[in-house]
């Protein structure tokens, strides 16, 4: 910014008015878009389809009880969206086809966050040995293109089984433990550099003078302030994930049956849309880009406001 | 610079080094809990253990390490190392050899991918400019809704979604209307055909482009517009420079610097893009190699694949560093 | 072609006897998304060749805005140009042509700005940034134009030059770096000269010599010099008149001798007390307390009375106009007569 405009802003904006924190301003700011609100209202319904589909099976279809009778039968009011190829109701298998997805996804994210975490606080706070130590790790990690590296792994691993894992998570939890191997190093890099940045920042040389421990200056002091820049690409990594497993569902390695996904189902719809039911394919398709440019516009909007200058 | 450069060039053998014992252990460790694929060529029908055994030192699969679960199997490392280092996959399971499915194999994926740097660049940083330039008028919203569409949409549904649309109905209607061998008649095709190799990599070429080019677009953007508020920029303009010098050689090409390194980045996401663009295309690549070998389990092509995708990748990325140095100078005397 | 042809080429309607540069009455505005911001609210001063004048303000004052606003540099928008001249030999280059304006920069009138490591392209040689305007306004061939610039480093008194033309800006020292800003900005010979606060990202033996080649080489051009700075103790040595700006007026205008002797202004005055200097050692130095005002909502009246010793009641409701109140001398103050008599 040229000089001129800064002394002018500084001067625009008046000291003695109420100064918020950078989170509630976004947040007052965020509130009054449309785009976001819209975004947050499809998200939470899609949160509740993914955790309680249930609620949303208004017809009382159960998505595995099907009839080859009905194969890729119409549409009816008991049945909005038809039949698939084995005549199972298509709206309960939507609705339940969101839950695996959802459910890895914020799994995914949310063990992201923690190991990233831990990693980046760890090595941004020591440096030295340790940094290098797991600088060269990402750098590994990263050297294997995320889907070939999936790919590789989910095939390999194909047919092993988890120990004393229910159904639901036994479909999950390969797809999601490949995911993380492959995206902890972004939030690692992301908290990096933030905690570099704030471990000379004047309050933590103050904290040390105090005595504090350096447990204590990590996880009271630096990582709070750190983890700013990952909580705000939350939505964009969830986003991300889901956009993932459809793709791995897509080749076959994501959520494994019995559970359905929205990736299964594109794939199965894909042979059939030219030949007279594009239905199967655009119904899944739908709810899936709808979800994911959910989260990414809330995502968009949420960087832009915590860092508007570049809107 | 000399050191700067030689650090890049430890660090990229480390790097290379750990990633091919990575692979070689997923492979052993496959072994060692799946149990023997050699097992799996003879179905249901009981074999002998000297048959078996034989097979198993056959393909080279007879160390006991690999029936110990967790055993890096070092001993094995060497060998396979240098097997790789003479471009010697050994052979799937089907006996082809792996090397010669690979060789024919990587034409198509440089092809493929000379589309989709040309739309990287083409399109991608050429839009992020524009807008940047144009902020905040119509242009700049039509950029931001494009990439954010982009990013939305996944690229494997965008891909079926085009095979179909594209591929089919515009297809379709342009063979109906303009011949069969016209060039929109071939251009628009739901799959690869061998005797128009360009024209028909034309449209799955662009749409993998298209996976990457979000980031790209965003960055070169906001790059640009970081530097169109430097104060070096407005020193050109004081300087009485022409509006396009100022744009071009004091804001373009200092803007383009980190957009090259995400282009190295974005290579990532488009390799593995490549394995469903070209599987749902039919384009007979690497991608191609590793979908078909995904829905066969055929684990030592998959291994293949990935060792070479990931060595070039790495090797595209070093020689992005290298180029950063030339680009920007405070680097080189760092 | 010869350069002084090239020039008036430029400016065919510019009358040579006339005043260097007048401003008069000029209005700057900047839209923000908290309304409208005036940040030079009618700024009228001159400059002769051979002449410097200073312009003194806090950050905020409207110093630079009004120092890009001849430039014809500014960022529009946000920045808008409300009212005014500035008039160039008498041509009023707010009225030229984008394609003449930009000929006048560099050719007639020059800057110099304040942080040379962020106002040089890290990414190109100091030779390059050079030569290019040899280049670009005289079509110059590449050795020529070299040639030329090795001549602007020897001007400018950098050692080594011709080693220093192939190096980057970071690789100078602070110094070194502005002598390439100054060279930057002599190499076409301009008629005037802007320093945005040339010295002050610099170390303080080395701001003495930056403002001693500065001024040796504006006297040996006969160049008029418009050196904006917070710093009145730069503005003693080389100034020849001073303007005060406050909050995007100019609040005095006066020889610099006069305004340090007697200022007219309480604005002045506090500005005064506020720098150290040897007679005063052991005395407290004075602040200004306060803030400077909201460019988005002036208050009526005078922007400075918040903050001033002298206001009265008068100085809330009536803004002061700039007038004379000696010899060359104007104030916009209520009470500058009393002010000047005030010790």
């Amino acid at each position: 910014m040229s000089d001129a405009n800064v002394q002018v802003t500084a001067a625009v904006v008046p000291k003695t008015q109420k100064t918020r924190s950078l989170w509630s301003d976004a947040f007052h700011d965020l509130r009054k878009r449309p785009t976001v609100v819209i975004s947050a209202l499809v998200i939470l319904v899609m949160l509740l389809i993914g955790f309680f589909p249930g609620l949303f099976n208004f017809q009382g279809q159960n998505p595995k009880a099907c009839d080859l009778a009905l194969t890729r039968g119409g549409m009816s009011g008991s049945h909005w969206f038809g039949f698939d190829e084995f005549g199972c109701d298509y709206y309960a298998q939507a609705i339940y086809g969101a839950g695996p997805s959802i459910q890895l996804a914020i799994i995914v994210v949310t063990a992201t966050l923690l190991i990233g975490g831990l990693f980046g606080v760890l090595a941004g706070f020591y440096g030295g040995w340790v940094d290098a130590i797991f600088s060269r790790a990402v750098d590994v990690f990263n050297s294997i293109p995320f889907l070939l590296g999936a790919m590789l792994l989910l095939t390999m691993f194909r047919d092993w089984k988890i120990p004393g894992l229910g159904t639901r998570f036994q479909a999950i939890i390969p797809a999601a433990i490949t995911l993380i191997i492959f995206s902890w190093t972004g939030t690692m890099r992301l908290i990096r550099a933030s905690v570099i940045e704030s471990r000379g920042l004047d309050y933590v040389q103050a904290a040390r003078s105090l005595g504090a421990s350096d447990r204590r200056i990590m996880f009271r002091h630096i990582l709070p302030n750190a983890m700013a820049p990952v909580v705000s690409l939350i939505p964009l990594s969830i986003a991300g994930m889901i956009t993932a497993e459809a793709s791995l569902s897509f080749l076959g390695l994501g959520v494994r049956p019995p559970e359905i996904t929205w990736g299964m189902m594109i794939s199965t719809g894909a042979g059939y849309f030219t030949t007279g039911y594009p239905r199967l394919l655009l119904v899944p398709s739908a709810f899936l880009i709808i979800t994911i440019l959910a989260f990414v516009l809330l995502g968009d909007a949420i960087r832009d406001a915590l860092d508007p200058k570049l809107r | 610079m000399g050191r700067y450069v030689i650090r890049r060039l430890l660090q990229a053998v480390l790097t290379f080094g750990v990633v091919m014992f990575l692979l070689h252990y997923l492979m052993s460790l496959a072994i060692q809990i799946n149990g023997n694929p050699v097992r799996t060529f003879f179905g249901d029908k009981p074999v002998s253990p000297e048959l078996l055994a034989a097979t198993k030192a056959k393909f080279g699969l007879d160390d006991p390490c690999l029936s110990r679960v967790g055993d890096p199997c070092l001993n094995l490392f060497g060998k396979r190392m240098s097997d790789w280092a003479s471009f010697d996959f050994g052979t799937n399971f089907n006996r082809a050899d792996v090397s010669e499915l690979i060789l024919n194999a990587i034409p198509k994926t440089l092809q493929l991918f000379l589309i989709v740097t040309i739309v990287w660049v083409l399109f991608g940083i050429t839009a992020g400019v524009l807008a940047a330039m144009r902020r905040g008028r119509f242009l700049d919203y039509l950029v931001r809704i494009g990439t954010t569409l982009t990013i939305a949409i996944p690229g494997f549904l965008l891909l079926i979604l085009t095979q179909k649309i594209i591929g089919v109905w515009l297809g379709n209607w342009a063979r109906e209307e303009f011949g069969r061998d016209s060039v929109l008649g071939i251009m628009f095709q739901p799959s690869y055909n061998a005797r128009y190799p360009w024209l028909t990599l034309l449209v799955p070429g662009i749409v993998l482009g298209i996976f990457g080019i979000a980031g790209i677009t965003r960055l070169s953007r906001t790059s640009m517009l970081e530097n169109l508020r430097a104060d070096f920029v407005r020193t050109a303009k004081a300087k009485g420079l022409r509006q396009r010098r100022v744009t071009i050689v004091h804001t373009l090409r200092n803007s383009l610097i980190p957009v090259i390194t995400l282009i190295g980045f974005t290579l990532a996401d488009a390799l593995g893009g490549s394995v469903i663009t070209e599987g749902i295309y039919g384009i007979p690549g690497m991608g191609k190699l590793a979908y078909d070998a995904v829905k066969k389990v055929d684990t030592p092509v998959i291994i293949a694949v990935t060792a070479i995708l990931s060595v070039s990748y790495m090797l595209v990325n070093l020689l992005i560093d290298l180029l950063y140095a030339v680009l920007d100078p405070r680097i080189r005397y760092e | 072609m010869s350069d002084v042809k090239i020039k008036s080429e430029i400016l065919p309607d510019a009358d040579p006897t006339a005043t260097l540069l007048r401003v008069e009455d000029l209005r700057v505005e900047f839209h923000t998304r908290d309304g409208i911001a005036k940040a030079v609210n009618g700024a009228s001063f001159s400059v002769e060749s051979g002449e410097t004048l200073a312009i003194v303000g806090e950050s905020g004052s409207g110093k630079s805005v009004t120092s890009q606003a001849i430039m014809g540099i500014l960022e529009s928008p946000p920045a808008r140009i409300a009212g005014g001249e500035v008039l160039f030999h008498n041509v009023d280059l707010l009225k030229l042509g984008k394609e003449r304006a930009r000929r006048v920069r560099g050719n007639h009138v020059a800057m110099v700005f304040q942080d040379a490591l962020s106002a040089l392209n890290p990414v190109w040689t100091v030779g390059f940034q050079l030569s290019e305007l040899f280049r670009q306004h005289r079509g110059m061939s590449k050795k020529d134009a070299m040639a030329r610039s090795l001549e602007l480093l020897d001007l400018v008194k950098i050692p080594a030059a011709a080693q220093r033309l192939k190096e980057y800006p970071h690789q100078f020292s602070g110094g070194m770096r502005q002598r390439v800003m100054i060279a930057m900005a002599l190499a076409l010979d301009p008629d005037l000269l802007i320093a945005d606060e040339p010295t002050t990202a610099l170390d303080v033996t080395v701001q003495a010599q930056i403002m001693r080649l500065l001024k040796e080489i504006q006297i040996e051009r006969h160049m008029g010099l418009i050196l904006i700075t917070h710093d009145l103790g730069v503005v003693a040595d080389v100034a020849d008149k001073i303007s005060v700006m406050y909050a995007g007026r100019i609040v005095e205008q006066a020889p610099v001798l006069e305004t340090f002797a007697t200022p007219a202004h309480p604005y002045t005055k506090a500005l005064l007390k506020s720098i150290p200097r040897l007679d005063t050692k052991g005395q407290r130095l004075e602040i200004i307390k306060g803030l400077p005002p909201v460019l988005t909502n002036l208050p009526p009246g005078c922007n400075f009375a918040p903050r001033c010793a002298y206001a009265q009641e008068i100085c809330t409701r009536e803004l002061p106009v700039l007038a004379t109140v000696a010899a060359d001398r104007a104030a916009a103050c209520h009470f500058s007569s009393e002010v000047i008599q005030d010790v």
